[in-house]
């Protein structure tokens, strides 16, 4: 016989709830987020049928329609004979989707050699002696502030915008690598080179390829501030990009197309997360998180 | 057991504190006397002087003669829009074009009360190393886009006879915050369209910079108003009315104290300057390129006049064409707009924005 709930059972450490009871808890707010959105959306379109701050489903639909399938306001109209594809290729939300992840992919690809310079400051004292204390102050720096010495060192175009990405998460994953690869234990390496091992044997075949899992945790830790500083750079100075529209879109309350967008972009980024998840485990499934 | 019993007494302490949260917020709260109106206003020429009218006692005097508190609040610009149309102000500053496409297509039904100025050359059309309008299609151009800044800069165009080119623009989207660093860092970026301060900002820093245009050719045009919400108007108590009548009071009292001479003048131009932090001198070049109505009397004479129905059906052409009004909106018509003399620009099923000069006209008869 199944023992029956108490209440105290919600802070209790040692319950067990059943699979269901779990499941469906853990749709309770989503359920309660759309609840609540709804509710707002109804109550201030009885006092107001027009209103575009809390737009409704069918405006989201609208907006959402018309964002996927149009072009953007300042591209040429296609004519009705377009397939679904072209359609698709051609719109807005294809338009703005391209420009936001090139540059993002960019940083990322640019974040690369960050990884490989922490690693070297941990392993070879000679790169720590040059880059710790000034990748350590360079940290602390306020990437936004910066933004108007980008603007004159790499111009307003794609360059300033991937480098306050890459200046403001960069140092941060140097220092997160270096303290990974220092973690691991010094014996480890003594043992190798009894073994014959190069320096460079130790370096990559020792301690980088068990630290990569680690590593490209940072990296998925890192996404959202990547996303953060993408955002702002599209919002200051940008002629397309998923935030340049949300700018744009801002101005005129364009409310209808701004929560999809948002939730668009939610959905990228989860599914970068989820990829470099699913690589990790595929290729170190000897890794286990302590 | 003692771990039960304390949950509990947790527990029912924890209920009664929700409880008497609750009838806190239920509880009448202490009544003013007189109801409150918020104003949103932002930095600009034209709107400063709303921080000097609260400052300096006359609209305390205006408010306390006809019973309402009213309070002034400073803004960014966009947030006193987003303040506005989510109503949590009465009334705010903002341009025509703003009252048009953010309140008014939003479905909040908007009165513009008080037409305090235009712009008179406070927006331009920058650029280096000689370039004309001509050569503007190719080039990249600095502005904030769908704005009174593309406004202009379409106008410009229009107007010398280069409207089949506007397509060709390459328009950048840039914050007004970074615009100046942007345009004079790097010399590659060849036109801006901006505004006053920044407009003299960057004509001071650089001196091969050329204003091109400006909206002293379109004079009227970009209007700067002061909006309040039709069911504040019309508030049953009244209130509403009067709150309007004692803003628009105070406003032509502290127009003729900042138009006027001698040392009030002066007083009224520090207090104006120091609303946006600005130099006395550098607020005072703000007004020569700011076409203020001195007077209750020429105010209304603009307001009631043939002009403004024609500058506003550019303004909504320019509204709709960029798909400002939203995403149901098939017309121009469907964001109406009423004139003093009763006449509708638009459907008169759906008036959103309605220009009303009564208590211009009060305050020009003398009448408040």
């Amino acid at each position: 016989m199944k023992p029956s709930f108490h209440p105290g059972d919600l802070v209790g450490i040692q319950v067990r709830p059943t699979r269901l009871w779990t499941q469906s808890l853990s749709w309770v707010l989503f359920v309660a987020g759309i609840a609540l959105y709804v509710h707002l959306a109804v109550v201030r379109h009885q006092e107001n049928p027009y209103d575009r701050v809390v737009p409704t489903a069918k405006q989201l639909y609208t907006g959402m329609k018309n964002a996927a399938l149009q072009p953007a306001e300042e591209d040429m109209p296609l004519d009705a004979s377009a397939t679904l594809w072209q359609r698709v290729h051609a719109s807005m939300l294809w338009k703005d989707t391209m420009a936001s992840a090139r540059r993002f992919l960019i940083a990322i690809a640019l974040l690369i050699p960050c990884i490989f310079l922490g690693l070297h400051m941990a392993i070879f004292p000679y790169f720590g002696a040059v880059f710790q204390r000034f990748v350590l102050f360079f940290d602390k720096i306020v990437a936004l502030s910066l933004l108007p010495i980008l603007f004159i060192v790499f111009g307003i175009e794609e360059w300033s915008k991937i480098m306050l990405m890459v200046i403001g998460v960069g140092p941060t994953l140097i220092l997160d690598t270096f303290n990974i690869a220092k973690s691991v234990p010094q014996e480890q390496v003594v043992k190798a080179f009894t073994l014959k091992s190069s320096n460079l044997d130790v370096a990559y075949r020792i301690v980088f390829k068990q630290v990569l899992p680690q590593i490209i945790n940072s990296v998925r830790l890192s996404l959202k501030p990547l996303a953060l500083f993408l955002f702002a750079g599209e919002m200051i100075a940008s002629t397309d990009g998923l935030a340049y529209r949300i700018a744009l879109m801002r101005r005129h309350m364009g409310m209808d197309v701004i929560l999809p967008y948002l939730l668009w972009v939610a959905l990228l980024l989860f599914l970068l997360d989820a990829l470099l998840r699913f690589a990790n485990r595929r290729l170190h499934p000897w890794y286990q998180p302590h | 057991m003692y771990r039960v019993l304390s949950y509990r007494r947790s527990l029912r302490s924890a209920v009664l504190v929700l409880l008497a949260l609750a009838a806190a917020s239920f509880a009448p709260s202490a009544r003013a006397e007189n109801p409150t109106f918020t104003i949103g206003w932002s930095v600009y020429a034209g709107w400063n002087p709303y921080y000097y009218m609260a400052r300096s006692g006359i609209l305390d005097y205006w408010g306390r003669k006809y019973g309402v508190n009213i309070k002034v609040q400073r803004f960014d610009y966009a947030a006193s829009l987003d303040a506005f149309v989510s109503k949590n102000i009465d009334a705010c500053t903002m341009t025509n074009m703003e009252a048009l496409d953010m309140p008014a297509a939003a479905g909040v039904d908007t009165t513009a009360i008080i037409i305090g100025d235009y712009s008179n050359g406070n927006d331009a059309v920058l650029a280096r190393d000689g370039v004309t309008l001509g050569q503007l299609p190719g080039k990249p151009i600095l502005l904030v886009q769908k704005t009174v800044s593309e406004y202009l800069l379409q106008r410009a165009m229009e107007l010398n006879g280069l409207g089949a080119k506007l397509p060709q623009l390459k328009l950048y989207n840039t914050s007004d915050s970074d615009i100046v660093g942007a345009y004079l860092g790097d010399k590659k970026n060849q036109v801006a369209v901006t505004w006053k301060p920044l407009v003299s900002e960057i004509l001071a820093q650089d001196h091969g910079v050329k204003e091109l245009f400006d909206s002293s050719k379109i004079p009227g045009e970009i209007l700067d108003l002061l909006v309040v919400r039709t069911e504040v108007l019309n508030r049953p108590d009244g209130s509403g009315i009067r709150f309007a009548k004692a803003v628009t009071a105070a406003w032509y009292a502290t127009m003729a104290q900042l138009t006027g001479t001698g040392p009030n003048a002066q007083k009224a131009i520090e207090g104006s300057a120091a609303a946006s932090n600005d130099s006395v001198a550098s607020y005072k070049d703000q007004l020569k390129t700011t076409y203020l109505f001195r007077s209750a009397l020429m105010a209304d004479q603009f307001a009631t006049g043939v002009s403004i129905k024609d500058k506003m059906k550019l303004v909504r052409a320019f509204c709709f064409d960029h798909k400002l009004l939203g995403q149901g909106i098939h017309s121009p018509d469907d964001v109406a707009i009423q004139y003093p003399d009763g006449s509708v620009q638009g459907r008169k099923d759906r008036i959103r924005l309605r220009i009303n000069d009564t208590f211009t006209k009060l305050a020009a008869q003398g009448k408040l």
